[in-house]
C-alpha cells in the first residue's frame, strides 16, 4: 500500500492538469466556506452545537437505532442490518433480485463507494448508472470519485468533453452548459426506465425516521421518487436524534460542504408512498452498514465517526492540494480519509496515509464539526509505530534519537559530532547542499542548516551574566492569569424563536426578506394580492408560451381559483399520477410529464434564511410538478413566511412530517459545479424556480 | 514593570542549529524585565518521537522534560510554536487517562509560554521602533492555529518596524518534521508555493517564530537562489537582521 501511495503521489505531482484543477478547488472551496459562515448568525456556536449533535448521537448510538429503527418499522420501511461491506451488498442485491430489478439508477453515496456497491451489483448482471454528474463522469471512464463532494475534481472540462464524445456519441465540446445538458438528456430515460433506486443518506433523525438527502442537481428526488423502489444505504453513524438537531446540522453542512447556504434540494422522507399520494417508491428500504464503524466507537479515533462527509478539510488540506483524492487509494481520501480508512479497515493497510500530514491543523479549523483531526492522525502514527508497520530507517532513527536526547551528556556529544560532521559535508556558509538517505530527499530540494559548533547550551555556560536557578521552589511570579485560559464551551445557541410571519410589519417584512432571498439563489419571485394571482399566473405562462402544465391538485381555495383560471384560459392542466404497472407504461407517462414545459405547485411554507420553499407530498400534490418539467411556479401564501428551517422545523415541520410521506425544501433552482467548478443552472431539477407571493390585505 | 524569574526552554534546533536565535531570546527577556534561567540539562521535548508514533518514547521523554521543569515553579518560555504547544497539548495527550501523571501535565501546561505571548501578554513589553527591511511575517501553523497566537507576534514585530507588516496567507509550509524527509516531494510541492507566494510579496525577509519553518523555508530560498532570508521574530525584534544566517 505504502508503495503505490507513493507512486500515486508521484503521478499527481508530475500532472499538471491535476496540479491546476486541485488549486482552484482549494482556492473557490476555501473562499466559499469562508463566505457562507460569515453569512450565519453566530456561527461559531452554531458550530460548537453541530459538533455536540454528533458527540451525542455517537456516544448514545445504540439508543438511537433502536428508535430509528422502530420508527421505520411504524412507518412501513423494511430495515436491514449489515455488519460489513460484503453484507451490505448482499443484502441490496437480494432486495433487487426478489423484485426482478434489471435496472438501477443512483444518487452520490460515499457509503455505497466504500462497500463497492457498483462492483457487486454489476457482477449480478444488474446495471447501475450513477446520476449525479460528477459521478456520471467519473463512472464513464472507469475511475472513483476523487473527492467526497465533487467527485469530478480532477478533471477538466476537455477531458470531460472527450468523456461524453466517446461514451455518449456527442460532438466534442468544452462548453460546461452544453455538457451539462447532454448528461440531462443521457440519464433522463435511465431515470423512467429505472426499476430502482439507490442513494445514501445524509442524515437520519431517530425520533422520527426521516430520512434526509441534501442534494444540488435533482438527480436525488428523481432517484428517490421515480423508481417503485427506493433503497437507502446509510452507515450507522449517520443518525441525529431530532428534527431541531436536524436544523442544526443543515445549517452546517452545506455551507462547509459547497460554500451554500441551503443546496437546492433537501429531500424529507418519510416511510414509502401513502395511500393516496400520485407519486412516490411504493417500497423503501434503509440499508444500515456497520463495517468497522461499532469496533472504531470503543476507540480512540471514535471521534471520527461524527464526520459528515462535507469535504472541506479536504479542500483545507495543503497535502491534499497537491496529490488530490486518487492518490489516498480510499473511498475516503484527505485528512478524514487518513484516520477513517486505517480506523475502519486496519492500520496495516490505511495506516501510512496519516504519515502525510504536516499536522498543519487547517482540516481541524475547517471542520464544521469540530473534529480535532491532527490529534486522530497522530493516535493513528502511534498505532501504526506499536503494531510494527513504520520504516525500519524511521524506526532505528527514533530509537537513537530518544536514547540521544535521554541523556544530556550524549546529547551533548551527539551535538559535537553533527557539527563535526556537518563541517565535512557539502556545501555554502553555513548551509549543506547535499545529505546521504534518509535525508536526501530534504537536500533534493533544499539546503539543510549546519550544526553549530557552540550551540546554545556551551554559550549560556560561558556567559557571566547567567543566573543560579534557587535551590528552592518558588511563587509564580506571573500567574496572574493573562494568558487565555482554554475557553469554555459557551453554552448552546437558544435556539431562534419560532416566527410564522403573521400579519402586520413583521409580515411585510419577512416576505421582502424572503423575495430577496429568492432573488439572491437564482429564484424569481412575484408579490400579488389574492384577487388578481390567478389573472397574473395566466400572464405569466402566456408570455412563456406555455400551453400545457404539471399541476397540483386543488389543495387550497387559492389553488382551486388559480386553476380554474388557467382552464379558462385554455391552458390544459395535468395532474401527474405514476401507478404501479409494467415498467413500460410507467416510463411512457413519465417521458411524457417530462415534456411539459411548466409545473405549478403551491408550498406550505417559505423560509426567509435561504429563499426556500416547502413542499409536502400527498395527496394532490405531486413531486414531479416541481421536478420534471424546466420551469416551476410556486404559489406561496405570504402568512406561510418562517425565519428559518429551524423556526419551521420547531412550528409546524413535524405535523408535515408526519402526515406526509415525505417532503422536498427547494431553494432555487437546479444547479451543478461538477465540471471545473463551473456553476450551471438546469441539470435534472428546473432551470427556473418562480414564486407567487399572496399578499393577504 | 517589575521583574519576574522564568526559565528558557531553548528547544533542540534552535539550541543546535540556530543558537543566536536563543541569544536574542535571552535579551528580548531581560529587556522585558524577565530575569532568565536555563534549566540544566534540558535536551529535547520530543516532539519528533510523539509526531511520529512513537509513544512510549515520547513519554519517557516528556517524563523527563517535565520533572527538568518542574525544579521551579516560574513561566517556561519557548522561542518555538510547535515545542511550546507539544508541552501545552502533546503532555497532557501523552498522559491522559493517568491520573498524577496528567495532572502534572497540566500544571506545567499552564505556566508554558511561547516567547511573543509571554512578551506580550505576561511582562507587556513594547519594542522601541527602529528601521528595518521590508518584512513578511509566515504564521507558523502549531503557533497560529495550535497555539491561537496571531496577534503577539505580529503586534511585536509592527511596533518594532514602526511600520504595518504584511503576512503571507496562513498556510503551511511543508514542513512537518519527518515529514519533510518522508514524504519529500509533497513537501517540496508545499515549500515551492511557499516560496511563490514570499516572492510575489517582494519582501527581503521572512519572520516566523518557529525555526523548523524557518530552517525550511531558508533551505529552500536558498536552493533557488532566491535574495530573500528569514529570520526568527528574535532575531528582528533584537534587529539581527541577517536573520537565520
Amino acid at each position: 500500500m505504502t508503495t503505490a501511495f507513493r507512486t500515486g503521489v508521484r503521478a499527481a505531482l508530475a500532472n499538471p492538469a491535476l496540479q491546476e484543477a486541485l488549486d482552484k478547488n482549494a482556492e473557490r472551496r476555501r473562499a466559499g466556506w469562508e463566505a457562507a459562515f460569515a453569512s450565519l448568525p453566530e456561527s461559531e456556536a452554531r458550530k460548537r452545537q453541530a459538533a455536540e449533535v454528533r458527540r451525542r448521537t455517537i456516544a448514545e448510538l445504540d439508543a438511537h437505532l433502536d428508535a430509528f429503527t422502530a420508527q421505520l418499522q411504524g412507518q412501513g420501511v423494511v430495515f436491514h442490518r449489515a455488519k460489513d461491506g460484503a453484507a451490505a451488498c448482499h443484502a441490496v442485491l437480494a432486495i433487487l433480485q426478489s423484485h426482478g430489478v434489471h435496472r438501477v439508477v443512483k444518487a452520490k453515496s460515499m457509503v455505497t463507494e466504500e462497500i463497492g456497491l457498483n462492483r457487486a451489483l454489476l457482477a449480478a448482471g444488474i446495471e447501475v448508472v450513477e446520476t449525479d454528474l460528477g459521478e456520471f463522469i467519473v463512472q464513464l471512464r472507469g475511475e472513483a470519485p476523487a473527492h467526497i463532494t465533487a467527485p469530478a475534481i480532477h478533471l477538466r472540462r476537455a477531458d470531460v468533453g472527450r468523456t461524453f464524445e466517446q461514451h455518449l456519441g456527442v460532438p466534442f465540446t468544452t462548453e460546461v452548459a452544453e455538457m451539462t445538458a447532454a448528461a440531462r438528456r443521457a440519464l433522463r430515460d435511465r431515470f423512467f426506465e429505472a426499476e430502482a433506486g439507490i442513494t445514501g443518506v445524509n442524515f437520519a433523525v431517530a425520533q422520527t425516521g426521516t430520512l434526509c438527502l441534501v442534494t444540488n442537481e435533482g438527480n436525488g428526488r428523481m432517484v428517490t421518487s421515480l423508481p417503485p423502489l427506493h433503497i437507502a444505504v446509510m452507515g450507522i453513524e449517520r443518525l441525529v436524534p431530532s428534527l431541531a438537531d436536524l436544523g442544526v446540522m443543515l445549517d452546517v453542512l452545506p455551507r462547509a460542504a459547497t460554500g451554500q447556504s441551503r443546496t437546492s434540494y433537501v429531500s424529507l422522507l418519510q416511510g414509502p408512498r401513502g395511500a393516496g399520494d400520485p407519486d412516490g417508491a411504493f417500497e423503501r428500504h434503509v440499508v444500515l452498514v456497520d463495517n468497522g464503524r461499532s469496533a472504531v466507537r470503543g476507540s480512540t479515533l471514535a471521534e471520527a465517526l461524527s464526520c459528515i462527509r462535507c469535504g472541506a478539510c479536504l479542500n483545507a488540506c495543503p497535502v491534499y492540494q497537491e496529490i488530490g483524492g486518487h492518490a489516498y487509494g480510499s473511498a475516503y481520501p484527505g485528512p478524514i480519509g487518513s484516520v477513517l480508512s486505517p480506523a475502519l479497515w486496519g492500520v496495516g493497510r490505511f495506516g501510512h496515509l496519516a504519515r502525510a500530514s504536516t499536522l498543519c491543523g487547517a482540516c481541524r479549523d475547517a471542520c464544521p464539526v469540530g473534529i480535532d483531526l491532527p490529534a486522530l492522525l497522530l493516535r493513528v502514527r502511534g498505532e501504526q509505530t506499536r503494531t510494527g508497520r513504520p520504516s525500519p530507517w524511521l524506526r532505528a532513527g527514533m530509537y537513537l534519537f530518544a536514547w540521544t536526547i535521554a541523556s544530556p551528556n550524549r546529547y551533548r556529544w551527539a551535538q559535537r559530532l553533527a557539527a563535526m560532521a556537518s563541517r565535512a559535508a557539502p556545501g555554502t556558509g553555513g548551509w549543506i547542499r547535499r545529505l546521504p538517505p534518509p535525508m536526501s530527499g530534504w537536500t533534493e530540494r533544499r539546503d539543510f542548516p549546519r550544526f553549530d559548533r557552540r550551540p546554545f547550551r556551551q554559550r549560556w555556560e560561558l556567559s557571566a551574566q547567567r543566573v543560579e536557578a534557587p535551590a528552592t521552589a518558588k511563587e509564580p511570579s506571573v500567574a496572574d492569569g493573562s494568558k487565555g485560559a482554554p475557553a469554555l464551551p459557551s453554552p448552546p445557541n437558544p435556539l431562534s424563536r419560532p416566527f410564522r410571519s403573521g400579519e402586520g410589519a413583521r409580515g411585510a417584512r419577512a416576505t421582502r426578506t424572503f423575495m430577496e432571498a429568492v432573488e439572491r439563489i437564482g429564484g424569481e419571485v412575484f408579490e400579488c394580492r389574492s384577487e388578481s394571482i390567478a389573472f397574473e399566473i395566466s400572464q405569466f405562462l402566456r408570455r412563456e408560451g406555455v400551453g400545457e402544465l404539471l399541476a397540483w391538485g386543488r389543495s387550497s381555495p387559492t389553488m382551486d381559483g388559480i386553476l380554474t383560471r388557467l382552464e379558462a384560459d385554455g391552458l390544459r392542466l395535468i395532474e401527474p399520477e405514476v401507478p404501479d404497472g409494467p415498467a413500460e407504461e410507467r416510463s411512457a407517462r413519465l417521458s411524457r410529464y417530462a415534456r411539459m414545459a411548466a409545473g405549478i405547485t403551491g408550498a406550505v411554507a417559505g423560509l426567509e434564511d435561504a429563499g426556500t420553499l416547502v413542499l409536502p407530498s400527498g395527496p394532490g400534490r405531486s413531486q414531479l410538478a416541481s421536478l420534471l418539467p424546466p420551469l416551476h411556479l410556486a404559489v406561496l401564501d405570504a402568512a406561510d413566511i418562517y425565519s428559518s428551517l429551524e423556526a419551521w422545523l420547531l412550528s409546524n415541520g413535524p405535523r408535515w412530517l408526519q402526515d406526509a410521506s415525505g417532503l422536498v425544501l427547494v431553494s432555487g433552482p437546479s444547479r451543478t459545479a461538477d465540471i471545473e467548478m463551473t456553476l450551471t443552472i438546469g441539470v435534472h431539477g428546473p432551470k427556473r424556480v418562480v414564486v407567487f407571493v399572496v399578499r393577504r390585505e | 514593570m517589575g521583574t519576574v524569574d522564568a526559565d528558557l526552554f531553548v528547544t533542540c534546533l534552535v539550541d543546535s542549529l540556530f543558537p543566536d536565535v536563543a541569544e536574542c531570546s535571552v535579551r528580548l527577556l531581560r529587556r522585558g524585565g524577565v530575569r532568565v534561567g536555563f534549566p540544566r540539562g534540558q535536551t529535547c521535548c520530543g516532539q519528533p518521537l510523539f509526531n511520529t508514533g512513537f509513544r512510549d518514547l515520547a513519554r519517557q521523554q516528556a517524563l523527563r522534560t517535565m520533572a527538568l521543569l518542574e525544579s521551579r515553579e516560574v513561566p517556561v518560555i519557548v522561542p518555538s510554536g510547535s515545542c511550546a504547544a507539544m508541552i501545552r497539548h502533546g503532555y497532557p495527550e501523552l498522559f491522559a487517562g493517568e491520573a498524577k501523571l496528567s495532572a502534572r501535565a497540566r500544571r506545567l501546561s499552564e505556566r508554558v509560554f511561547e516567547l511573543s505571548e509571554f512578551l506580550v501578554e505576561v511582562v507587556h513589553w513594547t519594542p522601541s521602533p527602529q528601521p528595518g527591511p521590508a518584512v513578511v511575517y509566515h504564521a507558523s501553523c502549531h503557533l497560529q492555529r495550535g497555539l491561537g497566537i496571531d496577534a503577539a507576534p505580529r503586534r511585536l514585530l509592527e511596533t518594532a518596524l514602526g511600520a504595518p507588516v504584511a503576512a503571507l496567507e496562513p498556510e503551511c509550509c511543508g514542513f512537518g518534521g519527518a515529514f519533510a524527509a518522508d514524504h519529500a516531494e509533497i513537501s517540496a510541492a508545499m515549500l515551492e508555493r511557499r516560496l511563490h507566494q514570499i516572492e510575489m510579496s517582494g519582501a527581503g525577509l521572512v519572520v516566523a517564530n518557529d525555526v523548523g519553518c524557518l530552517m525550511h523555508l531558508e533551505g529552500g530560498l536558498r536552493r533557488s537562489g532566491a535574495a530573500v532570508r528569514c529570520a526568527h521574530l528574535a532575531q528582528a525584534l533584537e534587529g539581527e537582521w541577517n536573520g537565520l544566517q
